[in-house]
């Protein structure tokens, strides 16, 4: 474990390469643990998981197991699911109400503030004292809200996090600032496994637009009905072909390790695979997009997005995942349906049937997404494969910035800009002891990268 | 929560076997358009995800929110169906080799004369590719119509399929149940 691994050398961005070892090898996974997921702001749970006091929902900070838990104030603290006796869970359910968290191995028993307040046999097991005080849950060290979604960081020099997400949050609020009251997340929630780098998965979501015409070719093929179709698929307020096919322009947005991409649509026509109620809702809930997002944003009803390093989401489909690593050559997807909180209780249920039959492992969609990076992961496990570089010159060179109030470096959708940027970032933070210096780096490479662009032009 | 298990005959229970062994070989041999007519119009096919709830709530049948896996109509499995034969599905191409296991067949008579309901343990081997093997292992519960729509005299009324896995350790759900 001694050798040194020149990270910035497999990522050539400038010259839009990267070396696939980068998804295979251990060493940059700990590396990972510690300088991506032991720094970054990660989302956690959505607001409406854990409405009352002792609510609480267990998830995962990278490999940590994390509980998140609504206090007695009404504030929302998350702690490492972890005894501090022995290492075992505190919590096993995926979620409840509690107003204590014991561990079932020797009973140590924590308040839902972290508190430990009691311990089996006290006097006669620690006759010297013990200061629980000490002892309690650790707490992950900044937490912060923002439109009800839940983010933590465990580093306590991390910039806050509207400053982390930058400009991402005018693309985030495209889906969380659609109505008044804004937005829940309805049901359970998908969970499974894959086995592929969690990069694969969190770098389409970022940067990948040009997939969904091959990939999915199956799926638009039987799931999207003829313009003349009375009896359309999914129902008479159906969208009937793939925003790609209908729309006359669109964008990429790459920048802070973040990416997002979408099509310029001219009516509130959401994507092919929703229930016709789904579509009706949106046509009839457009004039109060309209007024709260302008014109882009409320016709914005389909593309991707990540939130570096590990936050997905869909507009139009609601689905919202995050993408948990489990080793070099694994990665458990857990996918939300995501809507707005004041659509009637039958539209959410429309959002839940549009959202499992497109994604989820059973998905139209997201079936055929996971095969391919399953396929690759394996390809990786051959040496000169993962040491040959791979092509992501898409749209090199063609950054800009707009003048039409849509933030950011962006591109033409079709392109790799998104990917480029979410790669240095992660190669900046990886080979950066603190938050400012992996920053100064990013803003160094984002500003050559505007700079040529305006040479080009 | 325990089900009444009203027994039926032998003769029965043994056409209705059959009728399910058939039917898990249909899938098997990816005859998959004969698999569709002996699903009946009115099918509801479903799965939904499992989760691990705390004690005192399992005591008192509250559990965490669950959501879809599966919640299709006859329409979206001749979908799935049509998709499978674009060529271009990728997570089955080349297809899935699978074995549909039936077993703990447990029939009941219902409201209807000629409706039953069948309760089975089921495991579902996939192999896929070069070396990819996956086991889905769980209970189904079936609704069997006598019908005179197909050759068997039976349909599949309703399908409510239980995976046993909180976190699906498989990477897609490619195959049908």
């Amino acid at each position: 474990m001694n050798k040194t691994i020149d990270i910035q050398a497999l990522i050539d961005s400038k010259n839009g390469q990267v070396t696939p070892s980068i998804y295979t090898d251990p060493e940059i996974y700990e590396l990972e643990l510690e300088r991506i997921f032991g720094r970054c702001w990660l989302f956690l749970a959505h607001e409406s998981q854990i409405p009352k006091a002792g609510d609480f929902f267990n998830t995962y900070m990278g490999e940590d197991p994390i509980v998140v838990v609504r206090q007695k104030d009404g504030t929302v603290k998350a702690f490492l699911n972890q005894c501090r006796h022995r290492s075992m869970r505190v919590s096993y359910a995926d979620s409840g109400n509690t107003k204590a968290f014991t561990c079932p191995y020797h009973g140590w028993s924590y308040a839902t503030n972290g508190d430990l307040i009691e311990v089996p046999l006290e006097p006669r097991a620690y006759p010297q004292g013990l200061c629980k005080s000490k002892w309690g849950l650790q707490e992950v060290t900044k937490i912060a809200s923002y439109k009800g979604l839940i983010f933590g960081t465990w580093d306590e020099n991390a910039v806050s996090l509207e400053e982390y997400m930058g400009d991402m949050a005018w693309y985030l609020d495209g889906v969380l600032d659609r109505r008044e009251g804004g937005t829940e997340i309805v049901g359970g929630i998908h969970k499974w496994t894959i086995d592929c780098n969690w990069k694969f998965a969190a770098e389409q979501f970022a940067s990948d637009q040009y997939h969904a015409l091959f990939s999915h070719a199956s799926a638009v093929q039987v799931l999207g009905a003829k313009p003349e179709d009375e009896q359309k698929a999914l129902g008479s307020g159906q969208t009937a072909r793939p925003v790609w096919e209908t729309a006359k322009d669109a964008l990429q947005f790459g920048q802070d390790g973040h990416g997002s991409g979408f099509f310029f649509t001219e009516k509130p026509d959401a994507n092919v695979w929703v229930d016709g109620e789904v579509s009706d809702y949106y046509r009839e809930t457009y004039p109060e997009a309209l007024e709260r997002l302008g014109e882009i944003r409320a016709l914005r009803l389909a593309g991707h997005n990540t939130l570096f390093p590990t936050l997905s989401w869909l507009n139009g489909t609601a689905t919202l995942r995050v993408w948990h690593p489990r080793g070099p050559n694994q990665v458990e997807v857990w996918a939300f349906c995501i809507t707005d909180k004041n659509a009637p209780e039958e539209v959410k249920a429309a959002f839940e049937r549009s959202a499992t039959r497109a994604f989820g492992p059973a998905g139209f969609l997201e079936q055929d997404d996971s095969e391919n990076w399953v396929e690759i992961q394996k390809i990786l496990r051959g040496y000169r494969a993962r040491n040959s570089q791979l092509c992501m010159e898409m749209g090199m060179g063609n950054e800009k910035i707009r003048d039409d109030g849509v933030p950011g470096i962006t591109n033409y959708i079709f392109s790799e800009t998104a990917a480029r940027g979410f790669y240095q970032h992660w190669a900046n933070l990886l080979t950066s002891k603190t938050w400012q210096e992996a920053k100064a780096k990013t803003d160094a490479y984002q500003k050559t990268l505007v700079e040529n662009s305006k040479e080009t032009a | 929560m325990t089900q009444v298990i009203t027994p039926v005959s032998m003769e029965l229970h043994h056409e209705i076997s059959q009728f399910l062994f058939y039917e898990a070989q249909k899938l098997d041999d990816w005859q998959f358009r004969d698999w569709l007519t002996l699903i009946a119009e009115d099918i509801h096919y479903t799965m939904r995800t499992a989760v691990n709830a705390q004690t005192r709530d399992r005591r008192r049948c509250v559990q965490p929110p669950t959501t879809w896996i599966f919640n299709d109509s006859k329409l979206q499995l001749e979908k799935r169906i049509a998709r499978l034969e674009t060529g271009m599905a990728w997570a089955e191409e080349p297809p899935s080799r699978t074995r549909h296991f039936v077993n703990n067949i447990q029939i009941s008579t219902t409201e209807l004369e000629d409706e039953y309901d069948i309760r089975v343990n089921y495991l579902l081997y996939r192999s896929q590719k070069e070396k990819d093997e996956t086991f889905y292992v769980g209970m189904r519960k079936d609704r069997l119509r006598r019908t005179g729509n197909n050759d068997m005299g039976w349909e599949i009324a309703n399908r409510e399929i239980i995976l046993d896995q909180v976190v699906i350790t498989s990477h897609n759900l490619s195959i049908l149940f």
